[in-house]
């Protein structure tokens, strides 16, 4: 079976690893057991929101993963491990003494957050492991996990790629190392570290089991989450908020008069991100930027991982608030313009791509249940979301950067619960406000002012779709408030 | 829910003044050999295939059956119940919108010893009618015997858009048994056209009763099938008594809301969005959005689906507040065609330097499914948020034949051309008028932005003899529907 799905294999990654000789078994630990003693079992339970009913919480569970200790006492670990999480523990393997602990900062970003101890003495005797520097295609690395009784299982295993590539966040491309490990499921979660001659050189946060495959994040992300969090004011991660295409169809090259080798083409400018800030357009060519120049594909050179595609460059290697200067082509005119790299606001975004740690905002009015557009709302239809989910909010979410600057938030009737006073509009789920009382909508905020102002003892709620409108009694809907919440088991009928 | 159309025949007879055998020199077996058009090389004939269905004789030697069963034809040939020779037949009209057809046959003594089969009324709920007709392609007539279930308005499957009264019947009917009779008392109530596949619902079969096909009959005396006429408007419930208080009713059973008001359909400019229809041709209008009629409660829509092109209809209205009375002419069918199934039609194509370019319709979606958000939005809401006044058609890059004069165009597969070289593409016409231009570049741009595609016109010549011969592409374009 597996000979089978490697020919049919066109990664080329996997066709790189075949050409190359099997890793062999590893008879010699690149770990000694001295050098372990950054290792602690961190147990999470998490809890989230069910963004169909964001009043309740879905039923908690819990994911283990292994966290790496690092200096000042903080312990690395990936931020989908503690995700949402209600209640945090560290296990030290040896004593398998254990500890609650704290988030000291999460940046789902990234996908990296560090814990502390609620107790600081629980970490003595232990020891920090240093960050390794740059890797090759082709270098080794050991993935660690704990045996129950405490033993450290190594795996060895080869990297495969080096790439910029999506993190779990979705919004989120980064530096990514892929490396073929054969690992065993034991702990319920992939958040393992992985060493190269006792140095960290990355944290592991996905697992292919098929193909054997795992995704890495590289100390140069983890480095650069380190620096942010020692600096005054974390900020994260830049972003340039722009979309291209490569520009390798030499017809197109000599209609927009590109005399010179590499260069991009720019399709897609995010509202109010750095690109825009600083005036990039759509259909400018980019050439250059800090004095580096880009390929055809948005690749550049770098001195550590080779051609690799330049929001490394743009969001890893630099830090927030840095000015670079970018080489651009545009009618013909080659003109330079400085871009300040700035965070993107995702408080800023018409729907937002997820909201962990974060209870879901609701508006329930005599029974109609409003809530914001958001990419976590759309995922609850299951994993062919994109085609299952109503293809109108599909599309608002999907397409939200060429909607107008001031749409604000979608605000959706998503459900009904039926009372006396929705009578006739059971049937209604999913459609979009654009006025409640004449008062134009573009947040639950907005939703939940309108509302107190019913105009001649109505609420009148006007929609995008049929049925455009329906009216509410406004006296009614108040007097039978405690009822509905009572009958439903609401804790509250607005969470803003 | 999948209501399959029934390529077959049934029928039924209870004890009555005809008896079955006099019944079966009525019946017609109808075999079609049709040729399907092929969306995904749209230059090429289509797959021929063939099936078997059911029908009858109909005053002024003619033949009734479904329109599912001769719909895209090229050959058709009938034959009757102890006549071994079979004749060629031709369609006289059909109606794709109610799923009926006439046929005529070309021979005149093929009507010999054939009697025309007479209409009934709606047959009463529980009362036993008989189907006849060649389930499952045999060829000797089936007669099978059931009641009547139920009475409602029901989607029509031929054309996946419409929807009209239909009967239920628990006699059992199958594919071969579409556009054979239903009987009761000699006379034919209804015909079997469409039931649910076996694992869905077992005893669930159709037929479309008189109603609708006298109205075929009607529409096609002056020669010409005119289609359904559509009010185009959506309406509501109005069982909310804050919405009847607000919309300013004063009784509690009465009026439906009007939502939407389609542009091109009849009503709109005269109806609009918040009107309450209380009366539709006098008829009063439940909460519901039924009327009374014959002792049925039915839909509103019934009293517009008994008129004909050219007539007018007459609605009540409480329009804020105030009472009004507008008469609304039906001119017009329902306006839009994009997502009904179409027949007899040929694919509308443009090729260019190996990139296709099709209008998007149903049948076109239905044989490329493609999975592009931006494309499928605008085709399942271009009625509703009225992309149409953009755009009167969707026009998609649907294909790249690989050739090195496209070799950077996949990616824009199912996306939706805006321009091509600054004209606007509205039309499948637009694109072949802007190749048909004389110019260095042809610029494609498409809709949401995105880098446009070039294409040197010195590059598309080179390459047409061999995209041409490697694809076997016959025409470059076809704008004939």
């Amino acid at each position: 079976m597996k000979s089978i799905y490697h020919l049919r294999a066109v990664w080329i990654a996997l066709i790189f690893v075949l050409a190359i000789e099997s890793a062999p078994a590893n008879d010699n630990p690149t770990v000694t057991a001295s050098a372990s003693k950054f290792l602690l079992r961190v147990n999470s339970t998490s809890q989230f929101y069910d963004f169909f009913r964001p009043w309740i919480k879905k039923p908690p569970f819990s994911r283990r993963g292994i966290g790496a200790l690092i200096d000042g006492g903080r312990i690395l670990v990936t931020a989908d491990l503690i995700a949402n999480s209600t209640f945090i523990e560290l296990e030290n393997p040896a004593s398998t003494q254990k500890s609650t602990a704290t988030v000291e900062l999460v940046d789902y970003d990234c996908n990296l957050a560090v814990l502390r101890p609620a107790d600081p003495a629980f970490l003595s005797g232990m020891q920090p492991i240093a960050l390794d520097g740059p890797l090759k295609v082709g270098d080794q690395a050991t993935i660690l996990q704990l045996e129950p009784n405490g033993d450290i299982a190594q795996t060895l295993g080869r990297i495969t790629s080096i790439s910029v590539g999506s993190y779990p966040s979705d919004l989120r491309d980064l530096l990514l190392f892929k490396l073929v490990v054969p690992l065993q499921q034991r702990d319920g979660s992939f958040t393992l570290p992985a060493v190269r001659d006792d140095r960290l050189i990355g944290m592991l946060m996905r697992y292919d089991a098929r193909n054997q495959s795992a995704d890495i994040v590289p100390t140069a992300v983890i480095r650069h989450f380190l620096a942010e969090l020692d600096s005054p004011t974390y900020q994260g991660f830049a972003r340039l908020g722009m979309a291209f295409a490569p520009l390798r169809d030499p017809q197109l090259r000599r209609y927009i008069g590109l005399k010179e080798p590499g260069g991009i083409y720019v399709t897609g400018i995010t509202p109010r991100g750095s690109a825009d800030i600083a005036g990039i357009k759509k259909g400018d060519v980019i050439l250059a930027m800090d004095g580096i120049s880009i390929d055809q594909d948005g690749n550049y050179e770098d001195p550590d991982y080779g051609r690799i595609p330049f929001s490394h460059l743009t969001n890893t290697i630099k830090h927030p608030g840095t000015v670079l200067p970018f080489k651009i082509l545009r009618n013909g005119q080659t003109l330079e313009i400085p871009v300040t790299m700035q965070v993107a606001n995702d408080e800023q975004a018409i729907s937002k791509t997820h909201l962990f740690d974060e209870a879901p905002k609701y508006v329930i009015l005599g029974g109609l249940v409003f809530i914001e557009l958001s990419r976590p709302y759309l995922k609850e239809w299951g994993n062919k979301w994109a085609s299952s989910a109503p293809q109108r909010l599909v599309y608002y979410d999907a397409f939200q950067n060429e909607l107008p600057a001031d749409r604000g938030r979608i605000v959706i009737l998503s459900q009904v619960l039926p009372t006396p006073d929705t009578i006739g509009y059971e049937d209604l789920e999913n459609i979009v406000v654009t006025r409640v009382n004449g008062h134009p909508i573009k947040s639950l905020t907005d939703l939940s002012e309108a509302a107190k102002k019913p105009v001649d003892g109505f609420q009148k709620i006007e929609f995008e779709e049929d049925p455009k409108f329906v009216f509410l009694d406004a006296a009614s809907i108040q007097s039978n408030a405690e009822n509905l919440k009572k009958h439903y088991a609401l804790p509250s009928l607005e969470r803003l | 829910m999948i209501r399959i159309p029934l390529i077959a025949y049934a029928c039924f007879c209870t004890v009555a003044t005809l008896n079955a055998v006099e019944i079966s020199k009525s019946l017609i077996r109808i075999e079609a050999t049709s040729q399907e058009p092929n969306y995904k090389t749209p230059w090429s004939p289509g797959d021929v295939s063939s099936g078997v269905g059911a029908g009858f004789v109909v005053d002024g030697k003619r033949i009734m059956t479904n329109a599912h069963v001769v719909s895209n034809a090229r050959f058709l040939s009938i034959s009757k119940e102890g006549d071994p020779n079979p004749y060629l037949a031709k369609i006289l009209h059909i109606a794709h919108d109610c799923d009926l057809a006439l046929l005529s046959v070309e021979d005149p003594a093929f009507f010999k010893g054939t009697s025309p089969l007479e209409f009934g009324g709606v047959p009463e709920l529980a009362s036993v009618v008989s189907a006849y007709g060649y389930p499952l392609g045999g060829t000797r007539l089936s007669v099978t015997r059931g009641i009547v279930s139920r009475i409602d308005f029901q989607p029509y499957s031929h054309s996946g858009m419409d929807s009209h009264l239909a009967i239920q019947i628990d006699a059992a009917i199958n594919p071969g048994n579409s556009g054979g009779p239903v009987m009761q008392n000699g006379k034919v109530v209804g015909v079997a056209f469409q039931g649910y596949s076996g694992d869905i619902a077992q005893n669930v079969g159709y037929m479309i009763p008189t109603p609708v096909i006298q109205r075929f009959l009607t529409d096609v005396k002056d020669g010409h099938y005119d289609q359904y006429v559509d009010l185009a408007l959506t309406y509501r419930n109005l069982f909310n008594p804050a919405s009847r208080q607000a919309l300013g009713l004063k009784d509690e059973t009465t009026g439906v809301q009007v939502c939407s008001v389609y542009s091109g359909g009849a009503a709109y400019g005269i109806v609009k969005p918040g009107d309450v229809i209380l009366k539709i041709d006098g008829h009063t209008v439940s909460s519901d959005g039924t009327i009374p009629l014959e002792d049925e409660a039915v839909p509103l829509d019934e009293v517009v689906e008994r008129k004909f092109k050219g007539e007018k209809v007459q609605l009540d209205i409480l329009r804020e507040g105030k009472p009004i009375t507008l008469t609304v002419p039906l001119n017009e069918p329902w306006p839009f065609k994009l997502h009904s199934n179409l027949y007899d039609e040929k694919p509308r194509f443009v090729v260019a330097g190996g990139l296709v370019f099709q209008p998007v319709d149903q049948n076109f979606m239905r044989a490329h499914e493609p999975s592009n958000q931006r494309l499928n939005y605008i085709f399942d809401y271009f009625i509703n948020d009225e992309l149409h006044t953009n755009r009167p058609e969707i026009v998609v890059l649907s294909n790249i034949l690989p050739d090195p004069v496209n070799a950077y165009a996949e990616e824009f597969r199912y996306s939706v051309v805006d321009e091509v070289n600054g004209h606007s593409i509205k039309r499948i016409e637009d694109i072949a008028t802007a190749f048909d231009e004389q110019t260095d570049y042809y610029v494609i741009k498409f809709a949401g932005g995105g880098r446009p595609i070039v294409l040197e016109r010195k590059a598309i010549e080179e390459a047409r003899p061999r995209i041409r011969g490697r694809y076997g592409v016959t025409s470059e374009k076809n704008l004939e529907k």
